[in-house]
């Protein structure tokens, strides 16, 4: 079996002529792009609450955040008024989604009360996570502090993506940790709870409170680690190649490929860690 | 970088070291589980050609999930090129 292609003339001089143009920007680039400054460092700002205490802030995770938020309910709000029995094509491709993690969902939950609620909340997660991950496959606006104050750079990195910071990660691995605990006391009752932690035996109590405390912190150190990772190795890769060919490449492999499946991870470790308490 | 005293340069070059170290052994262990994660893969699509869809992804998944412990070390070495 062999890939034909079928090109009419109009697209050969199309190809011909983007090909051209991307050589004579990464020619320009060559000389242009200069010494690569702020790599992996974010811009942030502290807000004086008294003379000792500062809050340290990320402007960016906010706006992207809020932004993210925002299209996530004006898709809602599309999607619910457009419900048909015969799908649209944006019907559809939600209710794929939203389908395949509710068959997780349905299979790892025990009981049946409960596979609601934990649907509601990965796949809230998923959804959150899932766009601003994409985003960071993206070429967008990123701010960065440099030596001389900040710099704003177009379109030479991804958008910040808020899963880029460990704070938004790590609220959502913390809140994962609270509702599983919150679930396994509505449904096992406080001291059948209380004394799970005291199993096989009370000289194992630490090591079980050590293991409940370690779930968050690998729950977020995961997806931060791949996402803040994979765009700082983006960013020195297309550095040393000037711009050439690699960005589109690793952009499409960091954000699209890796960002969808971390998401997915995200959601279904929460899954089973809200399963394993409630069992 | 120019006019650097010796304790800031033996400093800086042990920042670069670790980087280099954190990552090299860190990189070991994923991939040996990788590894063996695709290799039993292919043992199971070669066994049942028709679940190959299924299997692909619950490989990847679980290729995602061994691949943070060498996340951590890429983490430790960011910390040391960039933050400390």
């Amino acid at each position: 079996m062999g890939i034909k292609l079928n090109l009419s003339k109009k697209d050969k001089i199309f190809f011909i002529v983007f090909l051209i143009i991307y050589i004579v920007v990464a020619v320009l680039n060559y000389k242009h792009v200069g010494k690569l400054e702020g790599v992996g460092q974010r811009w942030i700002i502290g807000i004086g609450i008294s003379e000792n205490i500062t809050l340290r802030l990320n402007p960016l995770t906010v706006i992207m955040s809020w932004a993210i938020m925002v299209f996530l309910m004006l898709s809602a709000v599309k999607f619910k008024k457009n419900l048909r029995i015969i799908p649209s094509r944006f019907q559809a491709f939600f209710e794929y989604i939203l389908s395949f993690i509710y068959e997780i969902v349905e299979d790892s939950i025990p009981r049946k009360e409960l596979v609601k609620p934990v649907f509601y909340i990965s796949a809230t997660l998923f959804l959150f996570i899932v766009i601003s991950n994409i985003l960071g496959g993206f070429p967008g606006i990123q701010v960065v502090p440099t030596d001389e104050g900040i710099k704003i750079s177009l379109f030479q990195d991804t958008w910040f993506s808020p899963t880029a910071d460990i704070n938004t990660n790590a609220t959502y691995a913390v809140m994962v940790l609270i509702l599983s605990h919150a679930f396994a006391i509505k449904v096992k009752g406080f001291w059948r709870w209380f004394k799970s932690f005291f199993e096989p035996n009370p000289l194992m109590f630490p090591m079980n409170v050590i293991g409940e405390l370690a779930k968050p912190i690998s729950h977020s150190l995961r997806l931060f680690g791949n996402i803040a990772g994979g765009g700082i190795l983006v960013l020195i890769l297309s550095y040393m190649t000037k711009y050439i060919f690699i960005p589109v490449i690793l952009w499409g492999f960091f954000g699209l490929f890796v960002g969808v499946i971390q998401a997915l991870v995200f959601s279904m470790l929460a899954i089973a860690y809200i399963s394993a308490q409630i069992e | 970088m120019e006019n650097m005293d010796l304790a800031h340069a033996i400093v800086q070059a042990a920042k670069f070291l670790g980087a280099g170290i954190a990552m090299g052994f860190g990189a070991i262990g994923p991939a040996i589980g990788e590894g063996h994660i695709g290799a039993y893969a292919m043992d199971a699509i070669a066994r049942q050609p028709e679940m190959s869809g299924s299997i692909v992804t619950r490989m990847l998944l679980a290729m995602a999930v061994t691949e943070s412990t060498g996340l951590y070390s890429l983490l430790i070495a960011f910390i040391l090129l960039f933050i400390v």
